[in-house]
């Protein structure tokens, strides 16, 4: 590791990504180090894909605020991110890969193993169990705590106490069943990162833009797959169901539509899985199970 | 046939904003300005041109309109000054980001506090950066023609930016001089039609004025700027042609007596004719001095401005606005045009004429030898304010 330690942190609107980011500073401050956290500002949206950053350093002055391209840590909070994003992206030799998923270590080393240490947790479980929702970064910090050490378990609690009030004491049981539950990979030397290609947005030059930066393709927006961003999504029970169309009128995606039958679909491509249909459904027809 | 008229600079204004047929002017009055939209507004009202004319409640929503009606595609035309301007401030950047080639008069006056409705450029300077293409008048035959050509530039395919023509409060807008005005047909034959590339069409629809993400802003404000840099082409073209139909001639930076100049004053706007006769007087006296009047502030004409003073010795510089705290703006852009050449001129900056303050030609003949006082004992980077009571 470098005089200071950079994290990097990928999950997504809502997960708690910038929280854990901010927990963990708060953290490594009141330990006497010096700290950072800071977000990836942008639009906030649930669901969509997110980044956080940390750097901490035992006495050495933390000048960049720059984000963070070759991090020594990655902690990805969300399974379903390996698949679009490229999070280990400049992730140095030897640095630290903690990632949720249920799959197991063997399965995800297998998927996004490369040259450094891997520790996985089912941190949704975990949260679904505990906190009785998928909010996953309290957990994450434990796994984080485990594989890396950048701070102490014990530290963590009053952060903890100060940021959720009577939720830390959930928080806490999260956050050290997820301590003991992470597996860890140790760094094999001269393992090859796998090669995958990932989507890549390209990036226009002045001279391509449009005079005045005019959009021209109008309703754009419909090839944009918000489906991604959602850990749950909506199941219907049929038996349930009365046909009320409650639900579509509350979707803020405007992704449900009645089908031949009469029922209320979501549109997979589009859910963000954000659970406003299953909460306003009258009947308790809907239900939202992992995505 | 060509007319002979007395106008002031506001009707002036008007007149050419008849002749070059605009489809919409909305504006908000506000002294020195009121002349020019009032004069529209009667046009409009006579039936002398078939324009769309907006009232509005304010300057904000003055330009607001103008946005619209020009993505439209129409010919628009708007007019402010001072506070009015400031008010206006957030849409004037709106303007030329989203490139619409909407004509403004700004009638050039100081700003509040102390409220002041008289004439300086401290308005022209707070909206300096805002990517607009600024033209200074020095009588209203120049306000006329250059508000005309100000149509032509605008829109012309490779530009497409707004563009102010600065007249001098009550200088200009209130002063009565005789007046050149060109036959309708000659004016409809050197102005081209209007026509915007994504001008709004319910069967093309596009967005304006979106946002953008660090990944695309710079690109953005780069190519705005490039286009703003570029269009100085384009601003010679129109004023060589303007000078081939209409005989008389343009140029971003003019000169008056500077051939065998060794000393240069630069003045922008109607003071500049005050300060001819100043270096008339001084020349007949046997001084070596001549005059450089900025005409085109914005793109700034690096190249011309350095081909034309460079060689001197002394540059002295009017500021009509003090950016309080620091250099006037005026001077240090000057100072900064220069800096890279191995031989330019000692600059020396005063500010004067600030809030409607006159600036006699006596006065312009004391500026000169206290300049050349200064660049003798060695004292150039003083900022001087030009009349002011100590005592």
């Amino acid at each position: 590791m470098n005089d200071i330690t950079e994290i990097r942190w990928h999950g997504r609107g809502g997960q708690g990504a910038v929280t854990s980011a901010e927990l963990l500073a708060l953290t490594a401050i009141k330990e006497g180090n010096i700290a950072q956290a800071f977000p990836s500002f942008g639009p906030e949206r649930r669901g969509a894909p997110v980044i956080a950053f940390n750097r901490i350093s035992a006495g050495k002055p933390i000048r960049s605020r720059a984000a963070i391209a070759e991090p020594d840590i990655v902690v990805v909070l969300d399974p379903g991110l390996l698949g679009i994003i490229d999070v280990t992206r400049g992730l140095r030799d030897g640095g630290v890969l903690i990632v949720n998923s249920s799959k197991g270590l063997a399965t995800v080393n297998s998927e996004i193993g490369g040259p450094w240490k891997l520790a996985v947790v089912d941190a949704t479980a975990i949260a679904r169990d505990i906190l009785k929702r998928p909010i996953v970064n309290t957990a994450m910090l434990g796994a984080l705590i485990k594989a890396t050490g950048v701070v102490n378990l014990e530290s963590l609690t009053q952060p903890l106490e100060e940021r959720f009030g009577k939720l830390s004491e959930i928080n806490v049981q999260a956050c050290s069943k997820a301590y003991k539950e992470a597996v860890v990979m140790e760094y094999s030397p001269g393992v090859k990162k796998a090669e995958k290609v990932y989507p890549i947005e390209k990036s226009l030059s002045w001279k391509e833009l449009n005079l005045g930066f005019v959009v021209t393709e109008m309703g754009n927006a419909r090839s944009y797959r918000t489906g991604y961003w959602k850990s749950e999504r909506p199941v219907r029970d049929n038996a349930k169901c009365i046909k009320c169309g409650m639900c579509a009128l509350f979707c803020p995606e405007d992704c449900i539509h009645q089908d031949a039958e009469g029922y209320f679909e979501a549109d997979e491509f589009y859910c963000k899985g954000c659970g406003i249909c299953a909460r306003e459904c009258w009947t308790g027809a809907i239900t939202m199970v992992e995505a | 046939m060509e007319r002979r008229v007395a106008f002031e600079s506001s009707f002036a204004i008007a007149e050419a904003v008849k002749m070059a047929d605009i489809d919409v002017c909305a504006a908000y009055p506000i002294t020195p300005q009121t002349h020019i939209v009032e004069r529209v507004a009667q046009l409009v009202a006579n039936g002398e041109l078939d324009a769309n004319y907006i009232p509005v409640e304010s300057e904000h929503s003055a330009l607001s309109a103008c946005l619209g009606s020009s993505a439209a595609g129409g010919r628009t035309f708007t007019a402010t000054a001072g506070q009015g301007l400031e008010l206006m401030h957030e849409v004037v950047y709106v303007a030329s980001g989203m490139r619409l080639p909407i004509v403004m008069s700004v009638c050039n006056r100081a700003l509040s506090v102390p409220l002041s409705i008289w004439g300086d450029h401290s308005d022209v300077m707070s909206v300096r950066d805002t990517g607009w293409i600024q033209i200074f008048a020095e009588n209203a035959q120049q306000a006329f023609d250059l508000t005309l050509c100000a149509f032509h530039i605008a829109e012309d395919p490779a530009v497409l930016l707004p563009t102010m023509i600065h007249i001098d409060g009550f200088h200009l807008s209130h002063v009565i001089e005789p007046v050149l005005l060109p036959e309708q047909e000659k004016v409809t034959r050197f102005l081209p039609k209007y026509h915007h590339p994504f001008a709004l069409d319910v069967n093309n629809p596009a967005a304006m004025g979106d946002f953008a993400l660090p990944d695309l802003y710079t690109e953005a404000k780069v190519a705005h700027d490039m286009a703003l840099r570029n269009s100085i082409k384009v601003i010679l073209q129109v004023w060589q042609k303007f000078g081939e139909e209409f005989g008389r001639e343009y140029s971003p930076v003019e000169t008056y007596g500077a051939e065998d100049a060794d000393i240069l004053l630069l003045t922008m706007g109607s003071f500049s004719e005050v300060a001819m006769e100043a270096i008339d007087r001084l020349k007949r006296a046997g001084e070596k001095v001549g005059l450089v009047r900025l005409r085109l502030w914005r793109p700034f004409p690096f190249e011309q401005f350095r081909q034309t003073v460079g060689r001197a010795k002394l540059l002295i510089v009017l500021d009509r606005a003090l950016s309080v705290g620091g250099p006037g703006p005026v001077c240090s852009e000057v100072q900064a045009a220069l800096y890279h050449l191995k031989e330019r001129p000692q600059v020396i900056g005063f500010i004067g004429g600030l809030g409607g303050r006159d600036i006699s030609v006596e006065g312009f003949q004391n500026m000169i030898h206290r300049g050349m006082d200064k660049a003798s004992q060695g004292k150039p980077g003083e900022i001087e304010v030009f009349d002011v009571r100590e005592k």
